[in-house]
């Protein structure tokens, strides 16, 4: 007789553990549902309006025919500037704080700044590039918009540099250090080498972050209905025009949004699975 | 000066007896050493001889893996750990604040517990050390390459794939990869702590084999919580206990006349 199957007490365990199970189905399919029904609503609304106009066109006056190119390639731009800023400037940081200032009351600091960085809301950074930067030359410009962006990418990037820094064990540190290895090279072959697809996968992250921003953009770069290479003068975005055409009253305008949202959510998704398959075979200790 | 030198001989009695010849190569005087306020090394004294293998055997946490990480400074990667007292190699105190570690290192170097090849190629496990102090061509590198796996005992086991990750080895041999990694830099003193530790019983043949070569061209420290390896391998023993060193002196003597009680009790089983 299979006694301890038969008693009370697992039988309402076995109850209890079908319920949480179930429950956890539910949670994840009621947040899947919605997923899916935002990409369904952009294919479906945002299919029609890509033509080869989209990517070849400006952005049109109402009732015009025009396509995004103008915000595609300033969103482009505006990201590819807020990268080369915050990177370089992220990974110095997240080096520092995991390799050499580990256990000093600088790092203590700098990682809780860095926290508070990384959940505030993007329209007081928006705010902050416009008082010192906007205000200041008088005129908004890219270069404040790519300010504003670099602003959201570097706590991300100091945050993964460091975590993934610290996953790398220190045996690896000590071996080459026993070696005569100079501490700077170690960070650089042995630490990197080990920490590079985590990095690269929060530098990914960050740019799928910035790639759907809005507000900080509004009190920056703001918006150029025309196409413009001049980093000192308005340009226009993505979001930002998908902001003004889809409050817009023109149904083409409205048309051109959907396009556009389709095209930002394609270009996250396609980041996110590929940092996903980036951490996925991440070098093995 | 003579003078000097003598008291302090008698100030470290554990200094082995004159029956096998002796060169100085590495001398701890009273040397204290704290993780914070906690003292793990008390007043020890210890020479290590040129050529000569010097094993540290004791119980788990008696501090034997805390004096070889002193050797080299490894433990100057850590804040809060510290060191008092005197560690001389050739004559001169590696504990002095102007002894510059990455040259202290590439002269002593050290073989871990657990084996760790870097995340790169057999070759570049090896050469990457060599490349930082001195420039050659390409043939000479793989030539110092060559010679380290095969005073490893590597070489033929390794020879057709030097281009694969250091990390597709086993066990054994990525042990014996870190070892040729050490030699390759051409040290004076090789430090090996529990170097067989993880290793089944052919690679730790292999391994023991390879210390009784290698000490012909270095002086060598290992640490090892295997009785028989520190008899099979060492010229010298010493007891550790407690963050004392109990007793040191050669290995025959250790194993079969030791004079300390406690050394004695260690070695038949009776506790540790």
């Amino acid at each position: 007789m299979p006694a301890i199957a038969a008693t009370p007490r697992y039988h309402r365990r076995r109850w209890r553990n079908r319920l949480a199970t179930a429950l956890s189905i539910g949670a994840a399919a009621f947040g899947l549902t919605w997923l899916v029904l935002i990409l369904l609503v952009l294919v479906v609304k945002g299919v029609g309006g890509l033509s080869l106009a989209v990517f070849t066109e400006t952005t049109p006056p109402p009732g015009g025919v025009g396509g995004l190119l103008n915000p595609i390639i300033g969103s482009l731009i505006l990201t590819v500037l807020a990268v080369a800023f915050g990177t370089p400037l992220g990974m110095l940081a997240g080096t520092y704080m995991a390799e050499y200032g580990r256990y000093s009351k600088l790092t203590m600091v700098v990682r809780f700044i860095n926290d508070i960085l990384l959940s505030a809301p993007s329209i007081v950074v928006g705010l902050f590039v416009y008082e010192i930067m906007v205000a200041q030359m008088g005129h908004f410009s890219a270069w404040a918009g790519a300010v504003a962006l670099a602003l959201i990418v570097i706590p991300v990037v100091v945050r993964t540099t460091e975590d993934m820094l610290l996953l790398v064990p220190d045996s690896q540190r000590e071996a080459s250090s026993a070696l005569g290895v100079p501490k700077w090279l170690v960070i650089r072959h042995i630490a990197y080498r080990a920490a590079r697809a985590g990095i690269i996968t929060g530098v990914l992250l960050a740019i799928a972050r910035i790639t759907g921003e809005t507000a900080p953009l509004l009190f920056t770069a703001l918006n150029n209905q025309f196409f413009s290479w001049n980093l000192n003068a308005p340009m226009a975005s993505l979001p930002v025009v998908i902001f003004q055409f889809a409050l817009s009253p023109y149904e083409d305008w409205q048309r051109l949004a959907w396009t556009g949202a389709l095209l930002i959510t394609a270009a996250v998704l396609g980041l996110s699975i590929l940092a996903r398959a980036l951490s996925a075979k991440k070098v093995q200790l | 000066m003579s003078l000097a030198i003598h008291t302090e001989m008698k100030e470290a009695p554990e200094t082995p007896a004159e029956s096998v010849p002796f060169e100085e190569k590495v001398a701890v005087r009273r040397l204290n050493f704290y993780y914070g306020a906690y003292r793990a090394l008390a007043d020890i004294n210890v020479t290590l001889g040129k050529n000569k293998v010097t094993a540290f055997i004791g119980p788990s946490g008696c501090g034997k893996s805390t004096l070889l990480r002193i050797l080299n400074r490894i433990y100057d990667l850590y804040p809060n750990q510290r060191a008092e007292g005197e560690v001389m190699l050739d004559g001169e105190n590696i504990l002095s604040p102007k002894q510059d570690l990455n040259l202290l290192r590439a002269k002593v170097g050290m073989v871990f517990q657990k084996p760790t090849p870097f995340p790169m190629t057999i070759y570049d496990n090896i050469a990457f050390g060599v490349r930082l102090y001195d420039q050659q061509p390409k043939s000479e590198l793989d030539g110092r390459v060559e010679d380290a796996l095969k005073r490893a005992a590597l070489w033929d086991e390794v020879k057709d794939k030097l281009n694969a990750s250091g990390l597709s080895l086993s066990g054994g041999q990525q042990q014996r990869l870190c070892i040729a990694r050490t030699i390759a830099i051409k040290p004076e003193v090789i430090l090996l702590d529990e170097p067989c530790s993880a290793l089944d019983p052919i690679s730790t043949a292999k391994i023991e084999e390879l210390i009784d070569v290698l000490k012909q061209d270095y002086t060598i420290a290992i640490v090892t919580h295997n009785m028989q390896q520190a008899a099979r391998t060492s010229d010298f023993t010493a007891f550790m206990y407690l963050g004392e060193l109990v007793e040191v002196d050669e290995t025959t003597k250790i194993f079969t006349n030791p004079k300390e009680q406690r050394t004695q009790d260690y070695i038949t089983g009776r506790f540790g």
